[in-house]
């Protein structure tokens, strides 16, 4: 009976029981399992956060993540390790120093392709445009109660960027770290729904059949580009050097996104950290952050009424961004020959290139004619600098 | 809660006019590289050589993938001149 009761108390069950709120968390983390490989939403990154919460959730293991304290600040890593687990160190060593988000913005950017932007520069102002969900729901945040450093965090949900918004997060309030890295990236899976329900909001018909080549015809391009490969070595230069003068505090996320791209763009001499930068680092990035955000979502610091205003919250800043580019393009509309099809504006958050994709198809869904995916790319990838850059200005103000 | 209204208002005007600020300068100076590049570096016209060189003997596409596979293999040191068809 003894050993009976020995082994009972090796287990988990016992606690699992005393706890229901473990058990209601441990079917979250299956959740996000069940979207990811199941319904194919973001695989790459809900796998191994759903995971994350399974691991961190399951008791005794001492896979969940400790909120940062005086005390845990101030042990070393290997004091970490030894009294919180492997699942500690990693959140202490790789997401608390903010190191991942900026490699993982590397392998972004060595997957980049600068050329769509580079070709239509004036498109750029849309991803400009749709920050605005990003500041308006900042507003909205601090109005339901958030503290000013957590609606900055609440509201980069807007930019439609998991990094971006792991890196503000972790900079500004980590503690609510886990609710927004879940917020960001279920929104980014849900890109295919949200950008549709909200264009079915903002446009007419007739907007969305303005035909972007038909309009080149007609207002052709007056600066073709002769030597695209030169110019895209340069341009991740040139763009670094705007971005470190005016907003240093962005540099981090937008460095290493153009050190990324710059790899890429110089062919065969720099092929193997090209492929480093884009395969395994990307890959062995994407799965620690995954795991340890996973890691946070222990039942105390998930379940609260926070969570729900996140996951509201961002809701509402990813339908502002979206509708704040389409906006653009009607102002701009107004006042030129040459019009925009709004669509390109709705891909001015980033999202690439499920947003282009989105809007490519929306398109031909109303002129089969009409392909916009490389002028939605565009605006597409300068939204990434663009919510990188709004990171940048709450950082450097909040933190 | 007014100064943090006051503080996210003022986050909301800074924050749109860096970002568009940044992005404009990115569009101004990208047309002042493009006119650059286009100026100073513009690509070798290596395809009118070889079409001139080839002309009529080889499919346009297929030139146009010996001419790439080329200059990436060469890293850009050699350039196709002209093409023979092996007996």
């Amino acid at each position: 009976m003894e050993i009976l009761r020995n082994l009972y108390e090796m287990t988990a069950i016992g606690s699992l029981f005393q706890s229901p709120e473990t058990i209601f968390m441990l079917l979250i983390g299956g959740f996000l399992l069940y979207l990811g490989i199941v319904k194919g939403y973001e695989p790459l990154l809900l796998v191994p956060i759903g995971f994350g919460v399974i691991l961190a959730n399951s008791l005794g293991g001492e896979m969940g993540v400790v909120p940062s304290n005086d005390e845990i600040m101030h042990m070393s890593l290997l004091e970490i390790a030894k009294n919180h687990g492997i699942m500690n160190l990693l959140y202490y060593s790789l997401i608390k120093t903010g190191l991942l988000p900026p490699i993982i913005f590397m392998g972004v950017g060595a997957l980049t392709d600068f050329g769509p932007m580079l070709r239509n520069l004036k498109l750029a102002f849309f991803g400009a445009a749709a920050q605005i969900g990003i500041f308006s729901v900042l507003l909205g945040a601090i109005a339901a109660g958030f503290t000013l450093k957590e609606a900055a965090s609440l509201g980069i949900i807007g930019g439609a960027d998991g990094p971006t918004a792991i890196y503000t997060t972790i900079k500004l309030a980590p503690h609510l770290l886990g609710p927004i890295a879940i917020a960001a990236y279920s929104y980014m899976a849900l890109v295919p729904v949200i950008i549709p329900f909200v264009v079915r909001l903002t446009t007419s018909k007739k907007e969305l059949k303005i035909n972007m080549k038909e309009q080149d015809k007609l207002y052709p391009n007056k600066q073709p580009i002769k030597n695209l490969k030169v110019l895209k070595i340069l341009f991740p230069l040139m763009m670094g050097g705007i971005v470190a003068v005016l907003v240093p505090s962005a540099v981090p996320l937008v460095g290493m996104l153009l050190f990324g791209n710059l790899v890429k763009e110089i062919g065969s001499s720099t092929e193997r950290l090209y492929k480093a930068a884009s395969g395994g680092i990307l890959n062995t990035a994407t799965i620690f952050l995954g795991l340890t955000v996973g890691g946070t979502m222990t039942a105390s610091a998930f379940l609260n009424t926070q969570t729900i205003m996140i996951i509201v919250g961002g809701f509402i800043a990813f339908c502002f961004s979206v509708a704040g580019g389409i906006y653009a393009v009607k102002l701009h509309n107004l006042f030129v020959k040459k019009k925009i099809n709004p669509l390109i504006g709705a891909t001015g958050l980033s999202a690439v290139p499920m947003a282009s994709r989105v809007a490519n198809e929306l398109a031909l869904k109303n002129d089969p004619s009409n392909h916009l995916l490389q002028y939605a790319m565009a605006s597409n990838i300068s939204g990434v600098i663009g919510s990188a850059v709004a990171a940048g200005v709450l950082i450097s103000f909040l933190s | 809660m007014s100064e943090g209204f006051n503080t996210a208002f003022m986050l909301l005007a800074v924050g749109m006019i860096t970002v568009f600020t940044i992005l404009a300068l990115i569009v101004i100076f990208g047309n002042i590289l493009i006119l650059f590049v286009n100026k100073f570096i513009p690509e070798a016209k290596v395809k009118a050589v070889v079409s001139r060189a080839t002309q009529g003997s080889i499919d346009p596409q297929k030139l146009a993938v010996i001419v790439s596979a080329v200059d990436v293999v060469t890293e850009g040191r050699a350039k196709v001149t002209s093409i023979t068809k092996a007996e």
